[in-house]
C-alpha cells in the first residue's frame, strides 16, 4: 500500500453524507465497483491487520484453501 | 470475514475517520454493538482495499480458491450468497455422469430485503446528524431521479 495523501484520506472519509451524494460521489462508487475486478479475473490482494490480536492476515492466505467470502461494510 | 471501511453515514456520536487509532475504536464499536463474531480486518484510513474492490458501502465477494473472483455484488444479501454457494461449491462435484464442469459468468439483478426501521435505528445510534444528512439525500434522489 503506498502513501496516501491527507486530500485523499479527507476526500475518502467524508464527514457529511448529503453533500457527498450531493457531489455526485455516491454515483462514481457505483462506476467504481463496476470498474472492479470481474468473476474470472484475479482478486487483488492485501494485508490488513485484524481486529482483537492486530495479527496481520493476507487475504491470499486465506482464499489459498478454500472460498472466502469478504463482506465490506461500516457500522451503518 | 468481514473488512472495515470508512464509516457510510458518520454522525456525531460515530464519526467520520480522521486518524486510524479512531477508525480502530469505531471498529471495536461494531464489533461489540453489532455482534459480530466474524474476523474483522481494519482497512487502512485511505481505504486501499476498499477503493481496489469498488467503494460501495455494504458489497459482498467471494474468492474461490487460486484467488479468482467468483462472486461479486454491489450490496449484501446472506440468502443470496448462501445460495450462490450452495451451487458453486457443488459445481465441480455436483456434475452429471459424462459431462465435465466448464465455468462462465453472468451478470444478474438480485434483490435484498431491506428493514427501513432499523436501518433508521441504526443511523440515529450512529447520531441525529446521520438522520437528518440521510433525509436530505434521500431528496436528492428522488431529484435526481424525476431529472
Amino acid at each position: 500500500m503506498g502513501e496516501a495523501d491527507c486530500g485523499s484520506i479527507a476526500a475518502y472519509n467524508y464527514p457529511r453524507f448529503d453533500e457527498y451524494v450531493a457531489a455526485g460521489a455516491d454515483m462514481a462508487d457505483e462506476d467504481a465497483f463496476r470498474a472492479s475486478p470481474w468473476a474470472g479475473q484475479r482478486a487483488p490482494d492485501f494485508t490488513l491487520p485484524r481486529l482483537g490480536d492486530g495479527a496481520q492476515v493476507s487475504l491470499s492466505g486465506l482464499w489459498r484453501s478454500r472460498p472466502l467470502v469478504m463482506e465490506f461494510g461500516s457500522f451503518t | 470475514m468481514f473488512i472495515y471501511t470508512r464509516e457510510a453515514h458518520p454522525g456525531e456520536n460515530v464519526v467520520h475517520h480522521d486518524s486510524f487509532e479512531r477508525k480502530l475504536a469505531c471498529a471495536r464499536l461494531l464489533a461489540g454493538e453489532a455482534g459480530i463474531g466474524r474476523d474483522i480486518l481494519v482497512d487502512d484510513l485511505d481505504g486501499t482495499v476498499h477503493r481496489a474492490y469498488g467503494l460501495m458501502p455494504n458489497m459482498t465477494w467471494v474468492i474461490g480458491r487460486g484467488g479468482r473472483v467468483a462472486y461479486k455484488a454491489n450490496w449484501t444479501s446472506a440468502a443470496n450468497v448462501e445460495a450462490f454457494l450452495g451451487r458453486f461449491l457443488a459445481g465441480r462435484a455436483g456434475h452429471p455422469p459424462g459431462t465435465v464442469p466448464v465455468m462462465y459468468e453472468t451478470q444478474q439483478a438480485e434483490f435484498r430485503y431491506t428493514d427501513r426501521k432499523r436501518f433508521m435505528r441504526d443511523l440515529l445510534r450512529n447520531g441525529p446528524r446521520a438522520v437528518a444528512e440521510f433525509e436530505k439525500a434521500q431528496q436528492l434522489w428522488a431529484e435526481r431521479a424525476s431529472t
